[in-house]
């Protein structure tokens, strides 16, 4: 039976179409994955679904009801439940009550009786108390029950997600990026809780994330959006080997389609030729950027470890690996934005290790960060002149115009108004009037149409002409080894591959596989029990399942000390004494 | 009732049995000041609930208070009926202008909904409490004047047993601190803390903001209310003074400066607002070793807040109470040597 069904769904910010006729169906019990690239739309479905935001058009029923005129709690009480993928947890309240939470907010309480303590909200209290200590059980959040969710590590933060999703007694769960910031152990031990948690709690869920394996693993069922469209759906397989995603994800070279009065710009397909003669020289040098066994993380969690990568001068170097594989956090540590944990980055011979950001760029390292890092209300004019002025050499704005004509016509327009392309043109500009000898660009076609795609890679070759060397992040991995003299493979954390661009190009199975997830390798068997926070094991679904029978506190302590005394899983146990209960009958 | 309630009402009454005997001997002037720390506590338990547990701000809860003074004082006044009736009327007043002022809140946050609460202050400040228009409500600029009031029979007004109203006040303030901390363990004050932390992840997990955010408000406004009501009583009148814009920005300033997400800290913020000015403009002037004359005046306490709150914020960022409790929870845990778990506010 179909449980939630979505006809026609649009949704405008603005101008920008974010949805445009997306139809949907999710049966009962089902995993349905939802793929796509950066911006496809994934995020705004959700919204949607959730009620967070109301689409334009279309119609979304659940269970037979329409959910037009339903606010978001109510869609919460009616069964559906979400994750959030920047982590949306009550910062300063323990884990046990954000998990408590859910529970009685479904359950109608009165704050009069709360607050006078009232033995109804005495019921309603433990019985949410209890519930809320089961699924922690499920969950292996036992030991973090009364620490504030604030203070855990993303990973577990991940896991309290899942948890409160799940006590409200959902139908429907939406997963958005569950294995986001995972290493590919923890990713294997999701996927593993995932699977046991619809058996268990029996519910569907809508999964997003960019971690192939997972979602290829998970699912039943792909949809696959593309800038806010149903670009494909099907069976895991059939998604795979689908050309017409492989395109989307790896941007490959579609036919030039109708340019609307955009010039035209061709990049250059046949494989560049090696220049022998620059990288000679500058090998026989130290490499400009020479960063050595870094670590880097954000609070508790370790986003990147071992990292080894060098930069000649003049070289065009791409970084590309699916999302969260540690790229953006690699240029972020090599910039001063973020202190690496360990290891050595030396540039231009001297040692910028945890050095700060404005030094750093100083020296001749300029770092475009992904979203760009502009001042949406300055004019681009006054973006450039702040650049040539921190550096020392004002007034050379033409320099940059000569490059970027369409900048000149835009000069005196707040950088806010501009179109994405032409805002990332401000960005290079700048860049480039610092004259930087090495410029690191994070997703530079993040969001941005083809065309502007094209031009901007263009301009990596001008860059190229000047001697300076380019440190590229990108997801659009043809266009990316198209330009790139040499390319690293980023896969959860660390470079899994180093090779020039041009043997990448051919080799288009290694690429695939770090972004549609390589098969399983049936040698490495990941053992469950470690997952990273301890040694417990999640062995006890089973007593889940019979605490959610509403089993009185004193009952299940007493279950627990039995089971810990006889050394077996409390729930084995318990299932045991009921099927006795049962036969005597 | 739960362990935890017993012990909270214990810990209320033992609280109630010492406060109570404080001011008795004192000079009335500072019994006045007594009373008056308790209207003070009320409007700063006021900004717990709404501030420190919901996470909405507010620069009107004075408004809210004299509200409730003007609706108490004209009821007394003008019926000269028992003063139970007053404190009905001005509460419910309060709890009224509460939701209105909820309703804007319903889609602003931060700093804008501080301007719109401000503006709210202002308005009344100077169009409703100060014009002629609202003579009916404010009693003119004489005020109400309340001498003679009785409370379910016993004597209660200012001039004679201003006492025994501290009394009422303190044993109502104990109650509604007790209310505080219970709402704050249990499942509503879970929904308000979650509003607080996220808004979005509470709509999605099934906290209706609208009802939660008004019913904050509310509930904020009638205990601001509640303390605002009594001030016809110990005041023996009602003026506008007290309840003007400056006394809601210090109602939120010294809130934060004692721990805005912490009960006990509204007992602490109300006999800072309501001794400290008095004792420095009465005892603080003088000739210092016998050549140098200077004086204290309202003005200097007013600076000295803005300074220790700028103290605070760098020193002590969970508020006087918040860290000082914390500090103690750590050292408690040291010498019994166990680990750090979690700093539950309460």
């Amino acid at each position: 039976m179909t449980m939630l069904r979505i006809r026609d769904l649009g949704v405008r910010f603005g101008g920008v179409v974010a949805l445009q006729d997306v139809s949907l169906d999710l049966n009962r019990g089902e995993i349905l994955g939802l793929i796509g690239p950066n911006g496809a739309g994934k995020t705004t479905l959700f919204n949607c679904i959730s009620g967070v935001i109301a689409p334009n058009e279309g119609t979304i029923h659940f269970e037979g009801r329409s959910l037009r005129f339903a606010p978001p709690h109510e869609r919460a009480r009616r069964g559906i439940a979400r994750t959030f993928q920047n982590l949306q947890l009550w910062g300063s309240m323990t884990v046990l009550e954000n998990l408590e939470l859910p529970i009685d907010a479904i359950a109608r309480r009165n704050t009069l009786s709360d607050a006078l303590g009232l033995p109804f909200s005495h019921y309603a209290e433990r019985a949410a108390s209890e519930r809320a200590r089961a699924i922690m059980h499920a969950l292996d959040l036992g030991r973090h029950a009364h620490q504030l969710a604030a203070d855990l590590p993303a990973g577990i933060q991940r896991r309290v997600e899942l948890g409160r999703a799940l006590a409200m007694r959902p139908k429907l769960v939406l997963l958005d990026e569950p294995a986001a910031g995972l290493d590919a152990r923890e990713t294997e031990h999701l996927a593993k809780l995932l699977h046991k948690v619809r058996e268990r709690f029996r519910v569907s869920m809508l999964l997003v994330d960019h971690d192939m394996s997972l979602v290829m693993r998970l699912c039943d069922y792909i949809y696959v959006l593309d800038f806010g469209k149903v670009l494909s759906r099907g069976e895991p397989s059939a998604v795979r080997n689908d050309h017409k995603v492989i395109a989307a994800y790896l941007g490959e070279a579609t036919p030039e389609t109708a340019s609307d009065g955009e010039e035209a710009v061709v990049v250059t397909a046949e494989p560049r030729l090696p220049r022998t003669d620059a990288l000679d020289v500058a090998r026989s040098t130290s490499p400009l950027l020479e960063v050595k066994g870094m670590a880097a993380g954000y609070g508790h969690l370790e986003v990147i470890r071992d990292i080894n990568l060098t930069v000649q001068a003049g070289e065009v170097v791409a970084c590309i690996g699916a999302n969260g594989a540690g790229k953006t956090t690699t240029l972020r540590a090599i910039s001063g934005v973020i202190r690496p944990r360990a290891g050595r980055v030396m540039f231009d011979g001297r040692n910028i290790t945890g050095a700060r950001p404005g030094h750093i760029a100083r020296m001749g390292l300029a770092h475009i960060p992904e979203g760009r890092g502009l001042f949406p209300r300055l004019s681009v004019e006054d973006t450039l002149k702040l650049a040539t002025d921190a550096s020392g050499t004002p007034g050379r704005l033409e320099a940059a115009f000569d490059v970027f004509p369409r900048l000149k016509v835009r000069r005196r327009q707040a950088v806010g108004t501009l179109s994405g392309g032409e805002q990332q043109m401000v960005a290079m500009a700048r860049a480039l009037l610092t004259q930087p000898r090495l410029l690191m660009i994070d997703e530079m076609s993040q969001g941005l149409a083809p065309t502007i795609v094209r031009q901007l890679f263009q301009m990596i070759d001008v860059f190229r002409e000047q001697g300076t060397a380019v440190l590229l992040v990108e997801q659009f991995v043809e266009s990316a080894l198209a330009v790139a003299d040499r390319a690293y493979i980023f896969e959860h954390g660390s470079i899994a591959h180093d090779a020039p661009a041009e043997e990448l190009r051919r080799d288009r199975d290694l690429i695939s596989g770090s972004y549609l997830g390589s098969a399983p390798d049936s040698t490495e068997v990941i053992e469950v029990a470690a997952n990273g926070n301890g040694n417990h094991r999640i062995n006890d679904p089973e007593l889940m399942e019979i605490l959610s029978l509403r089993v009185p506190a004193e009952v299940k302590r007493a279950l627990e000390e039995r089971a810990e005394r006889q050394g077996r899983s409390a729930g084995a146990l318990a299932l045991e004494l009921l099927e006795e209960v049962e036969h005597t009958q | 009732m739960m362990p935890g309630h017993i012990v909270r009402f214990a810990i209320a009454i033992v609280a109630f049995a010492i406060l109570a005997r404080l001011p008795v001997g004192l000079d009335p002037a500072l019994q006045f000041d007594a009373a008056l720390a308790i209207i003070w506590g009320f409007g700063i338990l006021s900004l717990v609930l709404l501030t420190g547990y919901a996470g909405q701000v507010s620069l009107c809860q004075a408004t809210f208070a004299g509200v409730a003074a003007y609706g108490a004082g004209m009821t007394v006044a003008s019926m000269h009926g028992g003063y139970l009736l007053g404190i009905v009327i001005g509460v419910l007043a309060a709890t009224v202008l509460g939701v209105i002022v909820g309703l804007p809140a319903l889609r602003l946050h931060g700093i804008t909904l501080a301007i719109v609460t401000l503006g709210i202050a202002l308005v009344f400040d100077k169009y409703v409490f100060q014009d002629h228009i609202f003579d009916w409500f404010t009693g003119g600029t004489g005020g109400w004047q309340v001498t003679q009031a009785s409370l379910l029979g016993i004597p209660v007004d200012s001039s004679t047993h201003l006492l025994t109203a501290y009394d009422v006040m303190l044993a109502l303030f104990c109650l509604v601190a007790v209310l505080m901390v219970n709402l704050h363990q249990s499942g509503a004050g879970r929904r308000f803390r979650a509003i607080r932390d996220s808004e979005l992840a509470a709509s999605t997990m099934g906290v209706n903001l609208t009802r939660y955010k008004l019913l904050a408000f509310a509930i904020s406004a009638g205990i601001a209310g509640l303390g605002g009501s009594f001030y016809p009583l110990i005041a023996g009148s009602v003026s506008p003074q007290p309840f003007w814009v400056f006394t809601s920005l210090q109602l939120a300033a010294v809130g934060v400066l004692m721990g805005v997400r912490y009960v006990p800290a509204a007992a602490l913020g109300g006999l800072f607002m309501a001794v400290v000015p008095d004792v420095l403009t009465r005892y603080g002037h003088g000739t210092f070793m016998n050549r140098f004359n200077y004086e204290i005046s309202y003005d200097w306490f007013q600076l000295a807040v803005g300074v220790l709150l700028v103290l605070q914020l760098i020193l002590l960022p969970d508020g006087v109470w918040g860290d000082i409790r914390g500090k103690a929870l750590r050292a408690w845990d040291l010498v019994h040597m166990k680990p750090r778990e979690e700093v539950r506010p309460a």
